[in-house]
């Protein structure tokens, strides 16, 4: 098994509208990273990326020292991704989702599953486009959570719900985080990165423009989110200088 | 490949599609059952009903499974599972295939009585061993099919490949107007044409030529969509 969680060498993808460029990310096993970033920066292009959802013009992505897309299979076995721009088949329900997810998964826990359901308050029965979004976001990591994926990658998991579920959320979260089981997940709110991470990466316009530990940025207390908005900030006085 | 993989998502396809199925199959056993008992506009109606069944199916593999994963957001969570794309893809052309034949077999069965031939009193008056028109039947079978398969190879590749509606739709309508006029109005008109579709009636050699053609054109479809495929660089 490899040090390293994730890695990301010299990764660059360019669009008609927008180019992520030249991203070296390394995040060792039992390190978690957060990815702070206004919308459009590249943080969930990063993530399917890592994901081999979106195929990288250039660079090399690694996971738990297998490469994508040469082990892509493997990787996709080991990583729980859990993405705001995912949903499930709105016509089945949960229960039928988590039996195609069972007979994919060597690791799936149906005892875990089962604790998930209650934990999360869903019913197995209920067709998925009945459920709000906070539940569909739940479901999503119930079925990454219950096969005991070695790596959790949640893109935005809780953008747009409503503070109980963002907090039940963050919860659970927290609890992968004990297992060392997320090592990399992007949030708008600062908040969920200083709760989660041990380090943070701030991204715009599809670069990395800074990756420090949360501890040595939270002193005399300031919050993440004004740390980003100097660094935004410096680099757009920079560039108009 | 994963072919264990490949089967559970084929069989994804086919459940969610399988009350969309049920009432393809229902349809198109109603088409055979008006043109096997019915008169002159019983028939009529038997056949219309076999055309809009496979036109139908046509259409609604190509917006459920093939375009809906992507507008609904479904393929991140299908790429997101043990597969590569190509297993996807693979998956998705066993999928739609599956869909299209089980309704469009029954409505082919329909077309075979769109002969102006009593197949039955012809069969009993060639004095032929059963086999012999067991290879008949089944080659014509074939044919038809063939012939339809053809036409939904090219839009689902359409489809695979633009992942756009509008083309889908474009395209399906192209065939249609081809196959409407082209094949159906003006192939047998052509006097060059006509001593090899004689021969087709016959079962002569055109027969296996035009059906492993049409299995060669479907095959070199397939491998199209699926080169194409590979190239892809976004699955979301």
């Amino acid at each position: 098994m490899s040090d390293c969680a994730v890695q990301l060498c010299g990764i660059s993808k360019t669009y008609s509208h927008f180019a992520l460029g030249g991203i070296d990310l390394e995040v060792p096993c039992g390190s978690v990273l957060g990815l702070i970033g206004r919308n459009g920066a590249g943080k969930s292009t990063l993530l399917r990326i890592l994901m081999g959802l979106v195929r990288a013009d250039a660079g090399r992505v690694s996971v738990l020292g297998r490469d994508m897309p040469a082990d892509e299979r493997w990787i996709k076995a080991s990583v729980g991704f859990v993405s705001e721009d995912m949903a499930l088949y709105g016509a089945a329900t949960l229960g039928w989702h988590m039996r195609l997810v069972r007979d994919m998964y060597v690791g799936w826990d149906q005892t875990r599953a089962l604790d998930l359901l209650d934990r999360f308050h869903l019913d197995p029965d209920q067709p998925v486009r009945g459920l709000s979004r906070g539940q569909q976001v739940k479901a999503l990591l119930l079925l990454a959570m219950a096969r005991h994926a070695d790596v959790l990658v949640p893109d935005e998991p809780t953008a747009g719900l409503d503070p109980l579920v963002r907090h039940e959320i963050l919860t659970l979260l927290a609890a992968s985080r004990s297992e060392r089981r997320a090592p990399i997940f992007s949030s708008h709110y600062g908040d969920d990165v200083a709760t989660l991470a041990d380090n943070v990466a701030f991204m715009r316009d599809g670069r990395l423009i800074a990756h420090l530990p949360v501890g040595e940025l939270l002193g005399g207390g300031r919050s993440l989110e004004k740390v980003f908005l100097e660094k935004v900030s410096a680099i757009e006085c920079r560039r108009a200088a | 490949m994963n072919f264990k993989n490949i089967a559970r998502l084929v069989r994804k396809d086919c459940w969610l599609m399988r009350w969309p199925l049920a009432a393809y199959i229902l349809a198109a056993v109603a088409g055979l059952v008006m043109t096997v008992i019915g008169g002159s506009v019983l028939r009529s109606a038997g056949i219309t009903l076999a055309f809009n069944v496979l036109i139908g199916v046509s259409f609604h593999v190509m917006l459920g499974p093939v375009l809906g994963e992507r507008e609904r957001k479904t393929l991140a969570f299908v790429m997101s599972l043990p597969v590569t794309p190509r297993d996807a893809a693979v998956a998705k052309l066993a999928a739609a295939f599956t869909l299209f034949l089980i309704p469009a077999t029954i409505a082919a069965t329909t077309l075979v009585w769109l002969s102006p031939i009593d197949i039955p009193a012809a069969m009993a008056a060639a004095h032929r061993p059963l086999w012999s028109h067991m290879i008949g039947m089944f080659s014509y079978y074939a044919l038809v099919l063939g012939a339809w398969l053809v036409f939904f190879s090219v839009v689902l590749g359409a489809a695979i490949i633009s992942e756009s509606v509008g083309w889908t739709i474009g395209v399906l309508t192209g065939v249609l107007f081809v196959f409407g006029n082209f094949v159906m109005q003006i192939l047998p008109t052509l006097h060059g044409l006509r001593p090899y579709l004689r021969a087709l009636a016959r079962g002569q050699a055109a027969l296996p030529v035009t059906i492993a053609c049409e299995g060669a054109a479907i095959a070199a479809i397939v491998t199209v969509i699926l080169m194409l495929q590979q190239r892809k660089t976004s699955f979301v």
